[in-house]
């Protein structure tokens, strides 16, 4: 019988996922640098592993692991049923960020994705060529323009890093990104639309519902998880 | 294969040389750029994308009529042409079948257009029953788009409102969403503006608030020669500021309304759209016109337009189709069996130097089997 945990391995994630296992009573050492292998104490029968946050939505879609704290944002992402696929067990109170839609700020016309739907209507017609969106969220913001908002003339912009730079550098119109105190879209010269909230992300930790468990490994996942719904 | 493609294949390959189409027979794996760019974002989640060894995004064939547009262009080939089709289409879906077969037929470049359309829908009708089905007890439902934006333009919407409504044509919770805000008017659209960029819009100070915006888009960077120009922007701004302090008068909006509801036969619809517009002194002029020419053209091709529906909200969201649009089920079947429509802004989209009609329809083969099938009226 054993279960596995993924957190994150590194940085102020990876130091606030190992004080909330420790509040929850679980210890966790973390081995020597380079090593993604840790010791658990204080839950008999749990593997905590150390992956990068993204790795460890994908591997809980996959059901390659049991449990894993990461970003809303990544699973919502990683998903086309986050709800259906994983179990929300905790959310974790740190790691907080909003996915957003941010538009330069010399566009003054535009404060609502009302005003952003007129845009993208008459852009190929104007500009001969979609309005451009750099994210590394395509499934958000295809959920939130195509369903909520009815856009469809869009083109995505696949951005790996440093979105907020590519209205200056020309490589996209607008950006979803996320934001935690929205300087950096400040310093940029770029404003958050008023509905423009795609999502109000925080650490959680989550269960994947696809990991095929055994009796006595259902039980001890119901054990960790009631740890944490306190 | 479905039971019935074997003899209904060869049988609808038949018909459609009899309509003068040429056979078109694009290759399964194709560039996905033209169809992402057309048809927009939402679509790569339903479709099977690749990458090649050279790093361009490929797809599995989603549909016919971008390969059949796109080859049209690259051979510059003589106008007017019909083209058909027959082979298998990928879509992904949450379940159910991934691939599909589909057959019809692209018609580029015919001036004529209402005799195109009627012509598109005759033949559509011709090959389901040449499948097998009896057109007589199918439902068959018919929109326009150009009735649409002729009604809206006849009312003076304000520019804004009327590409706000067109965009969300087709797609009747959104349309209906737009048509609230309009009603309840227009109190909160100039919040989060500048007081004195307002100002400036109302005084309609266009050159006063491009050299505000141009200063601002220098200072955080931006590339002045790509998207949204200054002067668009200025432009925008004061459109934006007229629309929220104009009011859609009350009369406006019914009429509105009463015309989405129209939802008649065809032989009728005329009649209606006359009466509603009549009442309130508009004209619908061209678009009128042309929707009249085309029940005649339809009346020509021996189709029944008592056994036709026309709904007014009829439509398809996407930018390119721009008129007729229709679609053909079983009374009461959720999918299609058959869907067609105008889309005379696909082809300059594709990179087609001058505008070029067309207007096509496509069979879902497997559907019609299907139906077939549980008719027990297997061919």
């Amino acid at each position: 019988m054993s279960l596995t945990l993924a957190i994150p391995s590194k940085g102020r994630l990876m130091e606030k996922s190992l004080a909330a296992l420790k509040s929850a009573g679980i210890d966790v050492i973390a081995g020597e640098t380079r090593s993604y292998r840790t010791s658990v104490s204080g839950f008999d029968g749990l593997d905590v592993l150390l992956l990068s946050a993204s790795e460890i939505a994908r591997q809980l879609r996959d059901g390659a692991i049991d449990f894993g704290v990461t970003g809303e944002d990544l699973i919502r992402e990683s998903m086309p049923d986050a709800d259906g696929q994983v179990d929300f067990v905790a959310r974790l109170s740190f790691g907080h960020a909003d996915v957003v839609v941010a538009v330069p700020e010399a566009w003054v016309d535009v404060a609502t994705m009302d005003d952003l739907g007129d845009i993208a209507g008459s852009f190929r017609a104007r500009h001969g060529r979609r309005l451009r969106i750099a994210t590394k969220y395509w499934r958000l913001t295809q959920g939130f323009f195509t369903r909520l908002h009815g856009i469809q003339s869009y083109r995505i912009v696949e951005s790996l890093g440093a979105t907020e730079g590519a209205p200056a550098a020309g490589s996209a119109d607008i950006i979803v990104d996320i934001t935690s105190t929205g300087s950096t879209l400040t310093a940029n010269q770029l404003k958050v639309l008023a509905d423009g909230t795609i999502l109000k992300s925080e650490a959680c930790l989550l269960c994947s519902k696809t990991r095929p468990r055994e009796a006595g490994d259902r039980a001890l996942a119901e054990d960790l998880a009631r740890r944490f719904r306190g | 294969m479905q039971a019935g493609n074997d003899t209904i294949g060869p049988a609808l390959d038949a018909l459609f040389a009899t309509r003068g189409a040429f056979a078109a027979e694009p290759p399964i794996i194709l560039p996905a750029e033209p169809y992402l760019d057309t048809a927009g974002e939402a679509l790569r989640r339903r479709i099977f994308l690749t990458r090649g060894e050279g790093g361009e995004t490929l797809c599995l064939r989603p549909d016919f009529t971008i390969p059949v547009c796109i080859r049209h262009i690259e051979e510059a080939a003589e106008l007017p042409k019909r083209y058909c089709y027959r082979g298998l289409v990928f879509r992904q879906r949450a379940d159910g079948p991934a691939e599909f077969v589909q057959a019809g037929i692209e018609d580029l470049g015919e001036d004529h257009r209402a005799e195109a359309d009627a012509r598109a829908l005759a033949d559509a009708l011709a090959a389901l029953q040449t499948a097998g089905l009896d057109p007589a007890g199918l439902n068959v439902i018919l929109g326009d788009q150009g009735l649409f934006e002729a009604v809206l333009r006849a009312l003076g919407l304000p520019q804004g409102w009327q590409r706000r409504l067109i965009r969300t044509f087709g797609h009747d919770d959104q349309l209906k969403a737009v048509l609230d805000a309009l009603a309840k008017g227009p109190e909160d659209t100039l919040e989060g503006i500048e007081p004195q960029l307002v100002e400036l819009a109302r005084d309609r100070e266009e050159g006063a608030l491009t050299r505000l915006i141009r200063s601002r888009m220098e200072e955080a960077g931006l590339p002045p020669h790509s998207g949204r120009s200054p002067g668009e922007i200025a432009a925008r701004l004061i459109e934006k500021v007229a629309v929220a302090e104009a009011r859609l008068g009350e009369g406006a909006l019914k009429l509105l309304e009463a015309f989405l509801a129209i939802d008649c036969s065809l032989d009728a619809a005329a009649d209606r759209l006359a009466e509603l517009m009549g009442g309130a002194g508009l004209d619908l002029g061209r678009a009128m016109t042309v929707f009249e020419t085309r029940n005649l053209a339809l009346q020509a091709a021996n189709v029944d337009l008592a056994a036709l529906n026309y709904r007014a909200a009829f439509g398809r969201p996407i930018d390119y189709y721009t008129g007729l649009v229709f679609e053909v089920r079983q009374p009461g079947g959720s999918d299609a069996l058959a869907g067609g429509g105008r889309y005379d802004r696909l082809m300059t989209m594709l990179g087609a130097t001058q505008p070029i009609p067309a207007v096509g329809f496509a069979l879902w083969l497997d559907r019609v089997a299907a139906d077939l099938e549980t008719r027990g009226g297997a061919a």
